[in-house]
């Protein structure tokens, strides 16, 4: 049976999403390139636009300079903010999702809190703890925190009936059942919070350097917008962007390693 | 019974407020906390009442919430009609679905301080930001909604004899219309903080711009007073989204 037809259909299907997804992003730097070219001469409010060649070669002197201390400087406050948020919330989780006097005591104040954004919260921290590294953990470690505590309480309170009732049957102790059967859930909804929590994290550390700054990123990205190097604002927002994406590509791995059954569509 | 668990509901919470009302008014009393670095909480309710009958209060809600709206409005219609296209079109999805994801990674705050270059302290620059936030949440969620539409719907647009553009617009965005609201929702909490984070960096007045000058100033039963009203009018407006969602979904 000739099957070429079929492997070459196959081929093109597995190259089509790739020449199409190059095409579009050609398309947009070729877009952007003669929006510079077009806004160079004045008019428009958008006066000051780099091509992407100037972006380029701002974001390699970059790279060359300062890049690694203030990246170095971000990563620090968001990784140190993420474990306390992560950790803080998946204890007040569990408290909350397993006693159910806790929960009806402390769940509606976590309730009022959390449409209050931890940007929102940037000001007081300036007051509390002043530009340092504390106030930025601060206002990072807060916006995890509200966001893992929803998947924590969740995950304490959600135990499959079947588990339960096979507990039950097995004759386990309290503590027991805490341990093989309320943690593991709870601790595997905190992990999805986590990765969640992410990127507002992230984004809480642009704010958290934009107002507070002394070093880091945000501070960088201040530093050259008050210089009205529109090419360097760039360059630093994009590094913004890569540094995010990294981190979201290494938790996927991550998720990926430790709560396998997830992703392999079996049960649960 | 349920009843007496409702009350006890009720009476518990208002006791989880008790506890932090005391806990706060206990360390001012214990550690002897300056007014600057926390102010007691009849304090901050006083200056909330203040600031409820100052007129230069009403006038930052008013550029805060105008800034929002209009910004709202545009990133959501955009998002929703590219959200659309991009759902109903796998090859322009694979267009422009990776400049789309390569975008969303650089989070809406990263561009505060490239809108104050190009667009200064002005409306504009709020409502772009405001815009370019709610844009891509809208976008994501139209194209994930319409994408996972059942075939079979489709299918019965099909053989009704319906033409592609009125399947999109009749049956798929119909069906998709759940999802799109619940990402209205968030894309409206996310706008609101957008609008407050941009005040921040570079702007002439609103709710931002109050806070953070309460907090240059020391006055912090200002800045928390201003919080209180950020996040209740975050919640309110989330909740009207909602509600016109469910009001428009009939559910």
């Amino acid at each position: 049976m000739d099957t070429a037809p079929y492997r070459r259909l196959a081929a093109r299907s597995w190259a089509l999403p790739w020449l199409l997804g190059v095409a579009g992003a050609v398309g947009a730097l070729l877009f952007w390139t003669l929006m510079a070219f077009w806004l160079k001469g004045g008019g428009g409010v958008i006066s000051r636009l780099p091509t992407p060649l100037t972006v380029g070669a701002d974001l390699v002197e970059y790279a060359k300079g300062t890049l690694w201390r203030d990246l170095a400087a971000s990563l620090q406050v968001f990784l140190v903010g993420w474990i306390l948020g992560s950790v803080g919330a998946a204890a007040a989780g569990l408290a909350i999702g397993q006693s159910k006097t806790i929960g009806a005591i402390f769940g509606p104040i976590v309730e009022a809190l959390r449409p209050v954004s931890s940007i929102v919260w940037v000001p007081l921290a300036v007051v509390w703890f002043g530009f340092g590294f504390t106030s930025k953990v601060f206002l990072v470690g807060l916006a995890v925190f509200l966001v893992v505590i929803i998947y924590a309480i969740d995950g304490a309170r959600r135990i499959p009936a079947d588990l339960d009732r096979t507990a039950t049957m097995l004759g386990m102790t309290p503590l027991q059942r805490f341990r093989a059967l309320v943690l593991p859930g709870a601790l595997t909804q905190v992990l999805v919070g986590a990765r969640v929590a992410l990127m507002s994290g992230w984004g809480t550390v642009i704010v958290a350097e934009l107002v507070a700054a002394d070093y880091g990123l945000g501070a960088r990205l201040i530093a050259v917008q008050q210089s009205y190097d529109v090419a360097a604002v760039m360059a630093s927002m994009v590094c913004f962007g890569l540094a995010g994406f990294v981190m979201n590509a290494i938790f996927s791995r991550f998720e990926h390693w430790a709560l396998p059954w997830r992703f392999h569509g079996g049960a649960q | 019974m349920t009843d007496r668990t409702r009350i006890s509901r009720v009476v518990l919470a208002l006791l989880g407020v008790a506890i932090v009302v005391a806990v706060w008014q206990g360390m001012i009393s214990y550690y002897g906390l300056q007014r600057i670095v926390l102010p007691t909480p009849v304090e901050v309710a006083s200056t909330l009442g203040g600031l409820f009958v100052s007129q230069s209060f009403w006038h930052d809600v008013l550029v805060s919430l105008r800034e929002f709206v209009l910004g709202y409005v545009i990133g959501g219609v955009l998002g929703i009609v590219v959200g659309t296209i991009i759902g109903e079109r796998p090859a322009i999805r694979m267009v422009i679905g990776p400049v789309i994801e390569a975008l969303r990674f650089i989070v809406p705050f990263a561009w505060i301080p490239l809108t104050v270059l190009w667009f200064g302290t002005s409306l504009t620059g709020k409502v772009v930001l405001v815009a370019y936030a709610v844009f891509f949440v809208m976008v994501v969620t139209t194209a994930r909604s319409i994408a996972t539409v059942d075939p079979t719907l489709s299918r019965v647009g099909t053989m009704l004899g319906m033409r592609p553009l009125a399947i999109a617009f009749k049956v798929h965005l119909r069906a998709a219309a759940p999802g799109i609201a619940s990402g209205a929702k968030a894309a409206a909490a996310l706008g609101w903080i957008a609008v407050v984070a941009a005040e921040y960096i570079g702007a002439s007045a609103g709710l931002g711009v109050m806070i953070t000058n309460a907090s240059m100033s020391l006055a912090t039963a200002t800045v928390i007073g201003g919080m209180v009203v950020i996040g209740v009018i975050g919640a309110v407006v989330s909740w009207l989204v909602g509600y016109a969602a469910r009001v428009w979904l009939n559910y």
